[in-house]
Parts: structure tokens; C-alpha cells; sequence
């Protein structure tokens, strides 16, 4: 029994996001890391990730998501994905794609890379330069997304819309089939982190939203035997909430690069979970029994309309971060639910913001660092 | 969709099926997304590392599995076409891929 008073959790996870860096040459304001970042001096060493992909790889994990920041910033990135091909995992590598050379791209293949997926800001050439602060960004993008073809490695591309880039959405899917992607991800902006600080300057209209809906859709049927494509919905303007990482704990673990391990990106907002480090702790143990894992599995936790409801199972309640970030209350039902009582408000907040001229981005950037 | 015996059957590029020890099963890893294929599928998909005419797979699968090829045929077209369908199998025809 662990320390709620509960059976430890015998499902294991499917996929280990590795965030082995806060470093990236991109500060887009929508990033999914927190607010305050790691620095370098804190970040696990070789052995250390090593280690976690050994217990992860025993503890039922198959997929190896290697992000950050930008996870080519790490020198041992190719003993990292060696160690995750020798393991059996599935490595996929999340990368800005803006300062990989071919040669290192070729290493990383012949370590026994999987697969690349590639973030694209924008199809503007100003446009990506203004959303990832970086100058030139496109061209490099557009470079490394050739060298990943012609390594013959299966390379996705990540598009993160809001309504500074949505009006070009057939321009993504034009520069995925362009490029010989196999996978297109349109993925409208999740509002934690940087992105819930900068919601006001991303937030799109419903009618953008609309307008992305019948793209994807006519892109699907047009070159569905071409190219995959993933679409992500804004959650403010959705009927039902998203079941955030399948549900808390159930399919997915994040190490941060300085070793504390969540089960989503913006776990740590909520308050009073204490998330424990792979340099304290056993993987397996973490996952299975740590309080912070357990503290929203099961359905004992939810609170009505949630409890008795049909969906119960379908999306649990929707995200506690959400629900925690808009309400306060990190049990309460997520308020993208229509159900939730509080739905309106939040959909009333998100039209108006949509609507309103867009505040400058506040970028995310390393200086702002805690010690 | 109807396979011709030459057309040509691959996995889609970045899918790997494997054995997997902790839930006891075949598992198919492809980009974001993991699969648990039935038993027949995992025998379908394990010979289709290279790129193999229909005719053959079929062939094989009948004399291994001592049943007639009609028979085996159309079971095996009807999975392909699921898996087809997901993209984790690719037809290779006349033109190349």
C-alpha cells in the first residue's frame, strides 16, 4: 500500500517525454515549459538519462519522446538515442531544426533514430522569425527537413496555429507535401505555461477555428494516402474537454531535465503534489505509487457534474492544470467542459480576447531563470 | 481496395513491430502512436520488413498455415486493407512508391 492508502498502479506508460534541456535558440511564446526554466548546471548528466531509459524501458515504456528546449543542445544526445535504440524504445526526436547540421543528423541516424518531428512557426519566412525570435528560422527549417529525407527517416511536421498564423494553414499543408513529411500535426496552442501568459496575443477567433476545421478536413480527403494529418482543437471553444496525456498518470511520464519526474507539462502548478526526482527515487516507484501520481487516478477525486457523469471514463474530467489555472480548484470539472459551470465565462474570455487588437508576445527566454 | 497477387506490400516508413516483455505481447510503434495487432496481423506484419507481392505472402502464409490459398487470400486482404487504411502498410505499385 503506498502512502494515500492505495494499490500501487500496475498499467505501465506507453511514452517517456524527455525533456533534456530548457536551452533552445527559439523563444516562442506559446512554449510548453514552465515559466521558470532550468538552467544548464541543473540538468541530468549522460548517466543519469541513461539510467532513466533503462528503467523505463523495464518498467513498460516504448516510446521515447527526446524534447526540451532543444534537445540537440545536449552533446549526448547520440549516446542517449543509442542506449534508447539497444533498449528497444521508439525514439522520436522533438527538434527546432535550426542549428542541426547534416553530419549531426547523421550520427543521430546511425545511433538508430526512429523518427523526427520537426516544429514549423510559420510558412512566412517573417512571420517564423517573429514567433520564434530567431532571424533566417524558415530557410534552416526547410533544410533540415530535406536532410531528414534524404536520410530516409520518417519526419513529421509540428504546426502550432493561433491567429497570427492560421490564415496560411493550406500554406502548412502545402510545405508538408513539398517536403515528402509523412505526418502533418496542426496543433492549435494549449494555454499553460508561456502560452497561458501570452493567451491574449495567440487566441483565435471561433471563425479561424471554424476555417481550420474545413481545411484539415478537405486536406484529409485531398491527400490522405500522402500525408497523416493530426489536429489538435482549441479547448476553450470545445464541447467536451480534452482527457489531457490520456488521463493523469495513465499512459504518459515527463522527466524535466533536471531529473523530477510529472505526469504532464504543467503538473507543478498545482499545489501540494510533491514530484519527486529519478535521483531520488526509483522510476517504478515514482509511477506506480508516489502520491502525486496517484493523486487523480481512479474516479474517487472527481466531483460532480464529473462524478455521475457519462464521460467519466472518456476524458476524466477533462485537465486538472486547467481546471486548477482557471478556477483554482484542481479537482473541480476543467471548464472547457460545456458542462462545467463556468464553461460560458471561459468562452466568453477567450472570444473577447480573440477580438481584441493582440498584445505584444512576452518571449520565452533562459534569463528569466530561477536560480 | 483489391490487391492484385504482384502488388508490392511494405511497412510504412518509421513502423517497427516488436516483442514486448512487460505487457506480454506484439506491439507496433510507429510515429506517435503505438498498436497492439492480433495474432494473424503480427504474422502478416512480420513479413513485410522488405517489400513482398501479395502472391507470395499469401503463398506463404498457405503453406505454412496448411490452408487454401483462396482462403488465406481473403482473410489477409481484408486485415491489409485495415492496415493499409492506418498507413502502417504500404502498396507498392507499377509507378514505385
Amino acid at each position: 500500500m503506498s502512502a494515500l492508502g492505495r494499490e500501487p498502479w500496475r498499467e505501465p506508460p506507453i511514452g517517456l517525454l524527455a525533456e533534456l534541456t530548457h536551452r533552445c535558440p527559439l523563444a516562442c511564446p506559446y512554449c510548453s515549459n514552465p515559466l521558470e526554466l532550468t538552467a544548464r548546471e541543473r540538468e541530468l548528466s549522460t548517466e543519469e538519462w541513461l539510467r532513466v531509459l533503462e528503467e523505463a524501458a523495464a518498467l513498460g515504456v516504448l516510446q521515447l519522446h527526446l524534447s526540451g528546449g532543444e534537445p540537440t543542445l545536449r552533446t549526448d544526445l547520440e549516446a542517449i538515442v543509442a542506449r534508447a535504440r539497444a533498449l528497444e524504445l521508439y525514439s522520436n526526436l522533438i527538434t527546432a531544426g535550426v542549428g542541426v547540421s547534416e553530419r549531426r543528423l547523421e550520427a543521430l541516424a546511425a545511433a538508430g533514430l526512429d523518427h523526427v518531428q520537426l516544429s514549423v512557426q510559420d510558412v512566412d519566412p517573417e512571420g517564423c522569425d517573429r514567433i520564434g525570435g530567431f532571424k533566417g528560422s524558415l530557410a534552416r527549417k526547410v533544410a533540415f527537413a530535406r536532410a531528414v529525407r534524404r536520410l530516409g527517416l520518417p519526419l513529421t511536421l509540428n504546426a502550432v496555429v493561433h491567429r497570427h498564423n492560421l490564415d496560411r494553414l493550406e500554406r502548412f499543408v502545402e510545405l508538408a507535401l513539398e517536403l515528402g513529411a509523412d505526418r502533418l500535426e496542426v496543433a492549435h496552442v494549449q494555454y499553460y505555461g508561456w502560452a497561458l501568459a501570452n493567451r491574449a496575443a495567440l487566441m483565435p477567433t471561433r471563425a479561424q477555428l471554424d476555417r481550420s476545421v474545413e481545411i484539415v478536413k478537405a486536406a484529409r480527403e485531398r491527400y490522405g494516402d500522402r500525408l497523416l494529418i493530426d489536429f489538435v482543437v482549441p479547448d476553450y471553444y470545445a464541447t467536451h474537454p480534452k482527457p489531457c496525456t490520456s488521463g493523469w498518470g495513465r499512459a504518459v511520464i515527463l522527466v524535466a531535465p533536471d531529473g523530477r519526474v510529472l505526469p504532464c507539462h504543467a503538473a507543478h502548478t498545482i499545489p501540494g503534489l510533491d514530484f519527486a526526482s529519478v535521483k531520488e527515487r526509483p522510476l517504478s516507484w515514482i509511477w506506480q505509487e508516489s502520491p502525486a501520481f496517484q493523486r487523480f487516478r481512479g474516479l474517487d477525486w472527481m466531483q460532480e457534474p464529473c462524478r455521475s457523469c457519462a464521460r467519466r471514463e472518456i476524458d476524466f474530467g477533462g485537465c486538472r492544470c486547467q481546471a486548477m489555472q482557471l478556477l483554482g480548484d484542481p479537482e473541480a470539472t476543467d471548464p472547457a467542459c460545456t458542462l462545467s459551470p463556468h464553461h460560458g465565462r471561459i468562452l466568453a474570455l477567450a472570444e473577447a480576447e480573440a477580438t481584441a487588437p493582440a498584445p505584444p508576445f512576452r518571449y520565452r527566454r533562459l534569463e528569466t531563470v530561477a536560480a | 481496395m483489391s490487391l492484385s497477387p504482384e502488388d508490392r506490400l511494405v511497412l510504412a516508413r518509421g513502423v517497427r513491430v516488436r516483442f514486448d516483455p512487460v505487457r506480454n505481447c506484439h506491439v507496433l510503434l510507429a510515429p506517435e502512436r503505438v498498436l497492439f495487432p492480433c495474432p494473424t496481423s503480427v504474422e502478416i506484419l512480420g513479413r513485410l520488413a522488405e517489400a513482398r507481392p501479395f502472391g507470395e505472402l499469401v503463398a506463404g502464409l498457405a503453406a505454412e498455415f496448411d490452408a487454401p490459398e483462396e482462403e488465406i487470400a481473403r482473410d489477409v486482404q481484408a486485415l491489409l486493407a485495415d492496415l493499409v487504411a492506418q498507413r502502417v502498410v504500404r502498396i507498392e505499385r507499377e509507378a514505385g512508391a
